[in-house]
C-alpha cells in the first residue's frame, strides 16, 4: 500500500484531529439520530383533524345527518355548527377553521323531493397542499351520501339498489400494502439524512484549516492533490458509513419499517453514496475561502434540491422537464431509487444497475472536480 | 454610545460587503433558491404517472380513460400485454396502472363490472390521495351512466328527480391552488432563518478565534454596543435581500398575491430577524470553533424548520411535537407571514405571533449578552 502511504497519514492525523474534539465528533453521530427520530416521530404526513365549520341555516335531521357523515370521518374535526356566515368567515380568517360549508334553508325540503341541492364550500387556500386533499375528501363524502341517497330512493321503488353503480373498481397496493407512511419516511429520511450530513463534515474539511492557516502544512509538504483529497474524505466517509448503519438499524429495530431487499445490495450503494455526498461537501470546501460561504453554499444547493426534487413525496415522472433535469443532477434521486426498492420493493441487483452506474459516475466527477480545482499554492 | 455603535456598525458593514462570495452566495439564496424551492411539486397530486392497459377497447372503457386526465392523472404508457405490468411498477416509470378487463363493456349491460387499479404503495401519501380521485371517477361514471340511461335501472324515476348534494367549492386566499404561491414564500422565510442565524453565528465565532474580540474588549466598546453591532449590519442585509425575493421571485415571476401590510411585515420580519440572529450568537458563545458551531447550528435549525409548521400544519402534529414547535420562533413567524402576506390580516389577528416573536428575541438576546458578560468578566 506504498501507494496510498501519504494519504493514510492524512487520514491518520484528521482522525485523531477528530477524536481530540469530543463535542464534533459526538455530534457527528448525534445529529443523525436526532433528526430521525424528530422525523421519524413527528413528520405526519397525513392530513387530518382538518378544523372544519358548519353554518346549518337549516336544521333539520337531515342536516344534521349530513354534518355527522363528516364528523365520523377521522379527517374533520368539528369545530362548531353556526347559523351566521359571518362569524364562520371569521374563524376561517383567524385560522381557527380550515373549512366552512354552508347548508341551505332548503336543504332537506330539496333532497326529501329528489331535486339538487347545492352547498357552498370553502377552503382554506394558504395551505395549497390542504385545500386539494380537502377536496377530495369533501367529493369523496358526498358521493358516499348521495349514493347512499339514490339508493333510499330506489328501494322506494322496489328496485335492486345493488345493481344502480354497475361499475366497481378493484384496488390492489404494491410494495406498502397497508400505505403506511411510516414506511415511506424512515426510508425516505435515511437519503435526505445522508444527503445533507456528509455534506456538511465534508463541507468544512478543506476550508477549516484555510480559515486556521493550517493548509500551508499541506501546501509545503510532499503530498500530492488526490492524495489531500483522498485522506481528508476517507475518516469522514467512516464516519457517515456508521451513520448509515445506526440509521438502518434503527428503521428496522425501532421503527418496524418494512425491509425485503438485500442488506448487502443497500449497504454498498449507502457506502457509495456516502463518499460521494462527502465528496459534494469537499467540493464546496475546496472552492470556498470561509467556513460560513461553505456551509450556506452546502445547504442551499443540498437541503431544498434534495428534498423536494428526490422523489421523496412525489413521483419524479410527474414533474415538468425542468424538474425531471434538476431531479436527475442530484445523487440522493438515485440513491432514493436503490433505498425505496431495497426497503419495499426487494427486486434484483440488476434493476439497481443503472442507479449505482449513475452515483459511481457522479462521485467520480466529484472527485475529479475536486482534485482539479484544489490548489496548492497560495492565492 | 451612539457614535461608538455606528462606527462598529460601520465596520462590520464594510466587513461583510469586502466578503464577495458571501454576498453572491446570499444574492443566490433569495433568488436562486427560492425559484427552484417554488418551482418543485409537492405532496399533492398533479399529473400523477399512470399507465392504461385497456383489453377491452371498446367505447365504455375509452371513456373511463378519458375521465381520467389532467391535471391529476398523466398518462405516461399504454400496456399491451400483461408482462409490461410488474416492470412499469418495478422500475418506477409511473406510480399506478389501470387494467380494464376485455369483458368490460359487457358486463356494463349487465351491470356487473369491475376495473382494476395498482398502485405503488411506497409513496404512501400521494397513493393514497390518486386512489380517491379514482375513486370519485368511477363514481362520476357511474353517475353518468345512471342518468343517461335511467330506464335501465331506475324504471319510472326520470333523471331530473334523482336527490343529490352538490358541492360549490370556493378556495379562499388561494383560488387556483397554485403551491408555488406557499413554498416560494417558505422559502423566503426559510431563507431568512438560515441566513440571520449563520452570518452572525460565523462573524462571533470568528472574532473570538482570531483574538479580535479580545482586543475590541479593552477598547471603551460595551457588549451591548458589539452584539448590535454584529446583528445589525446582517439584518439591514437580510431584509433588503427578502425585499427583492418577495417582490421580485414571489411576486413578479410566480404571481403570488400580497395582499397584507407590507410595513407590518416589515417590522416583524427585522424583529424577527434579530431574535433569530440572536440565537446565532448565543450558539457562537457555546462553540470553540467554526466548525462546532456550524454543526450545533445545524442541530437547531433543521428541526425549527421543520416543525414550522409548513409541512405538518400545527392541527396535525402530535401533541407533543405541537407543544415542542412552540419553542421555535418560526413557527410564530410562519403564523404571521401567512396571516398576513396571503389573508391580508391586520394586527388584531397576529398580535400573539409577534408577542411569541418578542418574547423569545428578549430571552435570547439577553441570554446571550449575560453569557458574554460572564465570559470576558
Amino acid at each position: 500500500m506504498k501507494f496510498f502511504r501519504r494519504s493514510k497519514a492524512l487520514a491518520v492525523k484528521e482522525t485523531r484531529e477528530l477524536f481530540r474534539d469530543p463535542t464534533y465528533l459526538g455530534l457527528s453521530f448525534f445529529i443523525p439520530i436526532l433528526l430521525l427520530q424528530l422525523f421519524g416521530y413527528g413528520l405526519s404526513l397525513d392530513v387530518k383533524n382538518l378544523p372544519i365549520v358548519f353554518v346549518d341555516t337549516n336544521n333539520s335531521s337531515i342536516s344534521r345527518q349530513y354534518i355527522d357523515s363528516f364528523v365520523h370521518s377521522e379527517y374533520f374535526d368539528l369545530i362548531g355548527i353556526t347559523r351566521n356566515a359571518e362569524e364562520a368567515r371569521e374563524l376561517m380568517q383567524r385560522g381557527t377553521a380550515r373549512v366552512v360549508v354552508e347548508l341551505p334553508t332548503n336543504f332537506s325540503r330539496n333532497l326529501v323531493s329528489g331535486k339538487n341541492v347545492a352547498i357552498a364550500v370553502t377552503v382554506d387556500g394558504s395551505f395549497p397542499t390542504r385545500a386539494g386533499i380537502i377536496q377530495s375528501y369533501i367529493s369523496a363524502i358526498n358521493a358516499k351520501n348521495n349514493l347512499e341517497l339514490i339508493q333510499k330512493m330506489a328501494e322506494q321503488y322496489g328496485l335492486n339498489a345493488d345493481t344502480l353503480m354497475p361499475i366497481e373498481m378493484r384496488l390492489s397496493v404494491w410494495y406498502n400494502p397497508a400505505l403506511e407512511s411510516i414506511n415511506m419516511i424512515v426510508p425516505g429520511i435515511l437519503v435526505l439524512i445522508l444527503m445533507l450530513f456528509p455534506a456538511i463534515l465534508g463541507a468544512l474539511l478543506v476550508v477549516r484549516e484555510k480559515e486556521d492557516g493550517t493548509i500551508f502544512n499541506l501546501y509545503s509538504s510532499p503530498i500530492r492533490r488526490w492524495e489531500i483529497v483522498l485522506g481528508k474524505a476517507a475518516p469522514y466517509v467512516v464516519v457517515s458509513f456508521i451513520d448509515y448503519l445506526i440509521i438502518y438499524a434503527a428503521s428496522i429495530l425501532q421503527f418496524d419499517v418494512r425491509f425485503v431487499g438485500s442488506f448487502w445490495v443497500i449497504s454498498s450503494a449507502a457506502l457509495l453514496y456516502c463518499i460521494c455526498t462527502i465528496g459534494m461537501g469537499l467540493l464546496f470546501s475546496i472552492i470556498t475561502q470561509t467556513q460560513l460561504a461553505a456551509m450556506l453554499l452546502t445547504f442551499l444547493l443540498t437541503v431544498t434540491p434534495a428534498f423536494s426534487y428526490s422523489g421523496f413525496t412525489t413521483p419524479i415522472a410527474s414533474m415538468d422537464s425542468l424538474g425531471q433535469f434538476i431531479a436527475h443532477l442530484i445523487p440522493a434521486t438515485y440513491f432514493m431509487d436503490i433505498v425505496r426498492g431495497s426497503y419495499l420493493k426487494g427486486l434484483g441487483f440488476e434493476y439497481y444497475a443503472s442507479d449505482i452506474a449513475s452515483l459511481a459516475i457522479y462521485t467520480v466527477a466529484i472527485y475529479a472536480l475536486c482534485i482539479a480545482l484544489l490548489k496548492k499554492r497560495i492565492g | 454610545m451612539w457614535f461608538r455603535l455606528w462606527v462598529l456598525i460601520g465596520k462590520e458593514f464594510r466587513q461583510l460587503f469586502r466578503d464577495v462570495p458571501i454576498m453572491l452566495i446570499m444574492i443566490w439564496a433569495f433568488t436562486g433558491a427560492i425559484y427552484v424551492a417554488g418551482h418543485a411539486i409537492d405532496l399533492g397530486i398533479n399529473q400523477y404517472p399512470i399507465a392504461i392497459y385497456d383489453m377491452d377497447k371498446s367505447d365504455a372503457s375509452r371513456e373511463l380513460v378519458s375521465l381520467l386526465r389532467k391535471p391529476y392523472f398523466k398518462i405516461v404508457a399504454n400496456l399491451e400485454s400483461d408482462q409490461q405490468v410488474t416492470p412499469f411498477l418495478d422500475l418506477g416509470k409511473g406510480s399506478l396502472i389501470v387494467i380494464i378487463p376485455p369483458d368490460f363493456a359487457r358486463n356494463i349491460e349487465g351491470r356487473n363490472a369491475q376495473f382494476q387499479v395498482i398502485t405503488d404503495g411506497t409513496q404512501s401519501q400521494t397513493a393514497m390521495l390518486a386512489i380517491s380521485y379514482i375513486g370519485i371517477i368511477t363514481y362520476q361514471y357511474n353517475m353518468q351512466l345512471l342518468l343517461d340511461n335511467p330506464s335501465a335501472s331506475l324504471a319510472g324515476i326520470s333523471a331530473d328527480s334523482l336527490p343529490g348534494i352538490d358541492s360549490r367549492v370556493r378556495v379562499e386566499y388561494n383560488p387556483n391552488i397554485d403551491h408555488t404561491w406557499f413554498t416560494s414564500l417558505l422559502e423566503v422565510f426559510n431563507m431568512i432563518t438560515l441566513i440571520g442565524m449563520l452570518l452572525t453565528a460565523a462573524a462571533l465565532v470568528r472574532e473570538k478565534l482570531y483574538g479580535t474580540l479580545d482586543q475590541l474588549m479593552v477598547t471603551p466598546v460595551q457588549p451591548l454596543e458589539l452584539f448590535l453591532a454584529k446583528i445589525i449590519p446582517p439584518l439591514v442585509l437580510t431584509m433588503a435581500l427578502s425585499l427583492v425575493g418577495l417582490y421580485v421571485v414571489v411576486h413578479q415571476i410566480f404571481g403570488t398575491p400580497l395582499r397584507g401590510n407590507i410595513l407590518l411585515f416589515y417590522g416583524v420580519a427585522a424583529l424577527y430577524c434579530f431574535s433569530i440572529s440572536s440565537l446565532g450568537l448565543l450558539i457562537a458563545l457555546f462553540s470553540r470553533n467554526i466548525a462546532q458551531a456550524m454543526l450545533i447550528l445545524f442541530m437547531i435549525l433543521i428541526p425549527m424548520l421543520f416543525l414550522s409548521g409548513a409541512m405538518t400544519p400545527p392541527e396535525s402534529m402530535s401533541p407533543i411535537m405541537s407543544y415542542i414547535s412552540l419553542l421555535s420562533p418560526m413557527r410564530y413567524f410562519m403564523d404571521f407571514g401567512y396571516q398576513v402576506l396571503f389573508k391580508g390580516n391586520g394586527f388584531a389577528y397576529v398580535w400573539l405571533d409577534i408577542v411569541g416573536i418578542i418574547i423569545f428575541g428578549t430571552i435570547i438576546f439577553c441570554g446571550s449578552l449575560w453569557r458574554f458578560k460572564k465570559m470576558i468578566g
